[in-house]
């Protein structure tokens, strides 16, 4: 069996590990209750999908340094699956919010900084589709990548201060703040598994770029032939 | 359990994209596996 | 330093540019006017409620405006093939951004100054006694919009659909400098008025973060 079948089985086995740890080790927590299950699934996304958007941004670095395709490859891929990470807890959050607090979206810090987030990769995304030109697109996106990387430690800044002086309900509280042991190991595993995940999806997301390369070399040589 | 729906919806819903994320990009790579072989085949045949 | 006189003699070629037509200038204020008095309809323009909107619609015009106006940054130069021209006269790339930094500041300045009055008079709220203050908050978020804005408008040149992207991939960018200016100058134009100095801080250190960053990568936006 190759070893990207065990691989991906593996993740798998470990993502459902952590979902179980998260409905049955995990205890009950008092003023929530079981929906607040949902944060280990949510939080766990959130870091990961940070360590995607790292990944770019030395990705980044390195194409711009470098120029070599492969780094461009790598940078695209994180971006995906670092945007398809932020979707999951753009989703899962309001999904948690609801039955707690009765509205879907708060303004709350870490949700708000996230949607920017969003934003920043989508528009990340953007600019790729909008260039032909592969040398050029890997550079523009690259020098992009890295002017949002940058922006983001100052948009979670800036966002959290306004909240403090405009305060609104605190849905998420913070991971590692009040959180009682069990739930503190409950919850690095789910970040253990889902940074997996990551690693695997953007992996897949290689194996296609790469492949988009070569098929682009393989139509050089059929038209120079 | 309480609000059992809305974890059921959030689980879904997460996965999900996590799901349709893995297809697409299998789906890609197996058609463009498909195009490259094309590609090899008629170039080889042309030398 | 030859990088600050080239950069000079660079900045007056901009500010002569456009000083000759000045249409970057007029549209750009007639655009802030026309988005401000439209947000104005959109909240009840009673002293308080404008007190609580203003500053951060302000800005939101501020942002929108420079979008547009940073547009034909870079364009200008692609219609006549000038940044060539440009990229051998100087001997550090840099130069030539630092030129076009300088005049997007400069004339985002002076739009923000020359709407002050009017924004004054239409929300009854009195900025004399701040003006300088919010000046200077107007300089330092000008920078940061300015820097930001020149490097994405090089970016966005060598793209299509350059208009629409170049608001697409600046505004989410300027989400810091949004809320730190609003805020800043929320508590400048408030009837016992603040000067917040971590706002300005922030804002200081969003400029010399981009100003850095486009220093080390700017040279290759204007590779061939």
């Amino acid at each position: 069996m190759p070893k990207r079948v065990i691989w991906g089985a593996g993740v798998l086995l470990l993502v459902m590990a952590a979902a179980y740890a998260s409905f049955y080790v995990a205890p009950t927590e008092r003023t929530m209750g079981a929906i607040q299950r949902i944060f280990y699934f949510h939080a766990a996304s959130a870091w990961a999908g940070m360590t995607a958007f790292l990944i770019c941004f030395v990705a980044n670095l390195q194409y711009v340094l470098g120029r070599k395709q492969k780094w461009d490859w790598i940078g695209v891929s994180a971006a995906e699956v670092g945007l398809a990470f932020t979707t999951v807890v753009l989703i899962t959050g309001p999904i948690w919010a609801h039955p707690v607090w009765g509205i879907w979206w708060t303004w709350d810090a870490r949700l708000t900084s996230t949607f920017v987030l969003w934003l920043l990769y989508v528009a990340y995304l953007m600019l790729r589709s909008m260039v032909e030109e592969p040398d050029r697109r890997a550079l523009l996106s690259a020098i992009f990548g890295i002017f949002a990387f940058l922006d983001v430690p100052l948009v979670f800044g800036a966002i959290r201060w306004w909240r403090t002086q405009h305060p609104q309900p605190v849905i998420m509280g913070s991971p590692g703040s009040g959180l009682e042991p069990t739930m503190r190991k409950v919850f690095f595993f789910s970040v253990l598994a889902m940074h997996a995940l990551m690693v695997l999806l953007v992996s897949e997301r290689y194996r296609l770029e790469k492949l988009r390369g070569e098929f682009q070399e393989l139509q050089r040589e059929a038209e120079a032939g | 359990m309480k609000n059992l729906d809305s974890i059921f919806a959030a689980y879904l819903l997460g996965w999900g994209v996590f799901f349709v994320f893995y297809l697409s990009v299998a789906r890609r790579t197996a058609a463009l596996r498909g195009e490259v072989e094309r590609l090899k085949a008629s170039l080889t045949k042309g030398k | 330093m030859t990088l600050i006189s080239n950069a000079g003699v660079l900045l007056g070629k901009e500010l002569r540019t456009e000083f000759r037509s000045r249409e970057l200038l007029t549209t750009t204020v007639v655009f802030i006017l026309m988005v401000v008095v439209l947000f104005s309809f959109t909240f009840d323009p009673s002293s308080s409620e404008s007190r609580r909107f203003a500053p951060g619609l302000l800005w939101l015009a501020f942002l929108f405006a420079a979008s547009l106006m940073l547009q034909p940054c870079f364009l200008r130069e692609q219609a006549n093939d000038t940044l060539s021209a440009l990229r051998l006269s100087v001997a550090d790339p840099f130069a030539i951004f630092l030129a076009k930094v300088a005049a997007n500041t400069l004339f985002l300045l002076l739009t923000e100054l020359l709407m002050l009055p009017v924004f004054s008079i239409l929300f009854n709220v009195p900025v004399g006694a701040v003006a300088g203050r919010l000046v200077l908050v107007f300089f330092l978020g000008s920078v940061g919009v300015s820097v930001t804005g020149t490097a994405l408008s090089a970016i966005s040149a060598q793209a299509r659909m350059r208009e629409l992207l170049l608001p697409i991939l600046l505004l989410p960018l300027l989400t810091p400098v949004l809320i730190a200016s609003a805020e800043a100058t929320a508590a400048l134009l408030d009837p016992s008025p603040v000067f917040r100095k971590d706002w300005a801080g922030f804002l200081a250190v969003f400029d010399v973060v981009f100003l850095t960053a486009l220093w080390l990568f700017g040279e290759y936006l204007l590779e061939e």
